[in-house]
């Protein structure tokens, strides 16, 4: 495409289907982005309205004979022991990732304002010991972390996965609302303290409301991360009844190997909340994400 | 930022010395209240952690977790790794595996940015619908394309046969030399949205006076892309190939669920390595010092990536 630009010549009508040609180029590259991003999703629709023996074909129906919501209707029954277990594994999932959501932005805020306001010593230091901290993979914690949660007694707790996704959250919450007060004029703060308010309220009644953005993104951030996560409710959860979605979902899998139109309904039923959440709010989650690194 | 700068450095000019530092740090000591929370737990749940793993990479532990019986035996753990010749295969699988993921993701990624940049219907919609796959469950996306690669019943294998480009369908993930790309295909999947939204936040701030200038002066496109755009986003660049090249070393659940490190060893990447280790075979005094090893190559990264972010930081305080 390069070459294409180099050597044609310059004029006005040259330049009009040059253009053309890099606009036909995008276009046909996006469409196949768009058939590598989207195919594999609706095969996943597909399958999961698929009766198990039609699914089992080859060739494969590319669209079922006889369509049905049967795998959805045995994991939303709460007669089934399928359905209990994938009801009760949605509703772990929903109380871990709400808790967490709700601790990293109490224990965030005043972090990232602290970063973005107050110079004290150390404050480099330990504003990149946070973002350092992300790139530590999960593995390295895990046989440690295990042991002390053993210790503390938060092993087939709960409260383990919240304290583990909390930490872990903590240094991308972090930065991503320091990118978010970074933005808000230190001269409102001013202008309030001036007129009598102390540092807190100031803090309260001026900042909290403009950063309402930030909090929503970090929180839409928090929530989803905690949704997905995988290694450590695998590693800290024994127990049936404690285990959140993807750790359950696998546990079904492996216990049904063949059910493929059941998980690809359960994937689906997985994927919705996280998707749903992001789609409304993607304006925010998509400034957050790119405020700290982009324009700083 | 400028600002708060700016009074350090001032600050540091004027009291130099370990006093100094004892005095400012009590001159803020409300100030670390903020912060106070955030570090507790990071303690807590961070720094002994990362102890431990030293302390017992220097030792043979027993299986199970009755570690006060381990035993110090030095730097074996750390010999017995270099030495065995599955490191160094699953070194090399980490290689292709981090490279290969975050050239692909960022170079599509990017060009997606680029592809979407100019508006035209439908944008917002496409824009949704390719950034879905780094949203949801690494865990669906794992099943999701373990049925798509099905040796008997996958759609990849189906179309293949359908097409008459294979008699039968391949086996993508239950053979050795086909595993790892078909799981590079399932990780870029995830990941090239990233890129993409980096990118895009990154073109919005290329001054559009900038190109147009360019246009006038009879840059062409190539040209301009090359000597204005692209000028303007290697920071940006910069931090998100880091962030990719982390997300992917450190990358556990795609190969962990769809083939658990086989066929043998195929597709083994470092942290799948550990975990099996730890938590398969119970070695946890080698698994700890695979995992000091992994530190320390992440911490040369790390010192990267610090350097690009701190480079962005002055750039903006000179300007």
């Amino acid at each position: 495409m390069s070459t294409i630009a180099e050597t044609a010549p310059r004029g006005q009508t040259h330049r009009r289907m040059r253009i053309d040609g890099w606009r036909w180029g995008g276009r046909i590259f996006l469409a196949f982005m768009l058939l590598y991003t989207a195919l594999p999703m609706i095969w996943m629709l597909i399958t999961s309205i698929k009766s198990g023996f039609a699914a089992m074909q080859f060739p494969p129906q590319w669209w079922p004979d006889q369509p049905t919501l049967a795998s959805y209707q045995k994991l939303l029954d709460p007669q089934n022991s399928v359905g209990q277990d994938f009801l009760r594994f949605f509703w772990n999932s929903l109380f871990v990732s709400t808790a967490t959501t709700v601790l990293s932005v109490i224990v965030a805020v005043p972090a990232a304002y602290a970063f973005s306001r107050f110079t004290f010593p150390g404050r480099n230091f330990l504003f990149f010991a946070v973002l350092l901290r992300n790139m530590f993979p999960a593995v390295i914690f895990l046989v440690p972390l295990f042991i002390l949660m053993r210790a503390i007694g938060l092993v087939n707790t709960h409260g383990s996965l919240i304290l583990t996704y909390l930490t872990f959250g903590l240094p991308l919450a972090i930065w991503l609302l320091k990118g978010f007060y970074d933005n808000i004029p230190v001269q409102l703060e001013q202008a309030a303290r001036i007129d009598g308010a102390t540092r807190f309220q100031a803090f309260m009644l001026i900042v909290m409301p403009l950063s309402a953005p930030g909090i929503i993104a970090t929180a839409i951030y928090s929530f989803i991360g905690a949704w997905n996560e995988y290694i450590y409710a695998y590693t800290f959860l024994s127990k049936n009844e404690q285990l959140t979605l993807p750790v359950g979902i696998q546990r079904f899998f492996s216990e049904n190997t063949t059910d493929f139109p059941g998980l690809m309904a359960a994937s689906f039923m997985m994927s919705v909340p996280v998707v749903v959440l992001f789609l409304v709010l993607q304006r925010y989650f998509v400034r957050a994400l790119t405020e700290g690194a982009v324009k700083h | 930022m400028t600002i708060v700068t700016g009074k350090t450095e001032a600050r540091a000019r004027l009291q130099p010395g370990w006093s100094g530092v004892l005095r400012k740090i009590w001159e803020h000591r409300a100030d670390y209240a903020y912060v106070l929370p955030a570090i507790i737990v990071m303690l807590i749940v961070i720094a002994y952690p990362i102890y431990y793993t030293i302390e017992l990479s220097f030792f043979n532990t027993p299986p199970g977790l009755q570690l006060r019986d381990k035993n110090f035996i030095g730097v074996d753990n750390y010999t017995a790794i270099l030495t065995s010749e599955v490191f160094w295969m699953v070194t090399w699988n980490t290689l292709i595996w981090t490279l290969a993921s975050t050239f692909f993701s960022f170079v599509l990624g990017f060009a997606t940015a680029l592809a979407l940049h100019r508006d035209f219907t439908g944008r917002g919609v496409l824009r949704a619908i390719l950034i879905i796959p780094w949203v949801i469950s690494a865990v669906a996306a794992s099943y999701i394309w373990k049925w798509i690669y099905h040796s008997d019943f996958g759609i990849i294998g189906a179309v293949l046969v359908g097409l008459g480009l294979a008699d039968r369908p391949p086996n993508f993930i239950d053979s050795v030399s086909t595993v790892l790309p078909s799981l590079i295909v399932v990780n870029i999947w995830r990941e090239f949205p990233f890129a993409m939204i980096m990118m895009m936040a990154g073109l919005q701030t290329v001054p559009d006076q900038l190109l147009r200038a360019a246009k006038v002066d009879g840059a062409n496109a190539w040209q301009r892309f090359w000597h204005v755009t692209f000028p303007h986003l290697r920071n940006v660049s910069t931090v998100t190939i880091l962030l990719l090249a982390v997300a992917n070393f450190n990358s556990f659940i795609i190969p962990w669920i769809m083939t658990g490190g086989g066929p043998s060893n195929a597709s083994h990447i470092w942290i799948t390595h550990i975990y099996e280790l730890a938590f398969g075979r119970q070695r946890w005094g080698v698994a700890s010092a695979y995992s000091v090893l992994l530190f320390l190559i992440l911490m040369t990264l790390g010192y990267f990536y610090v350097r690009a972010l701190s480079g962005n930081e002055r750039k903006d305080g000179s300007a």
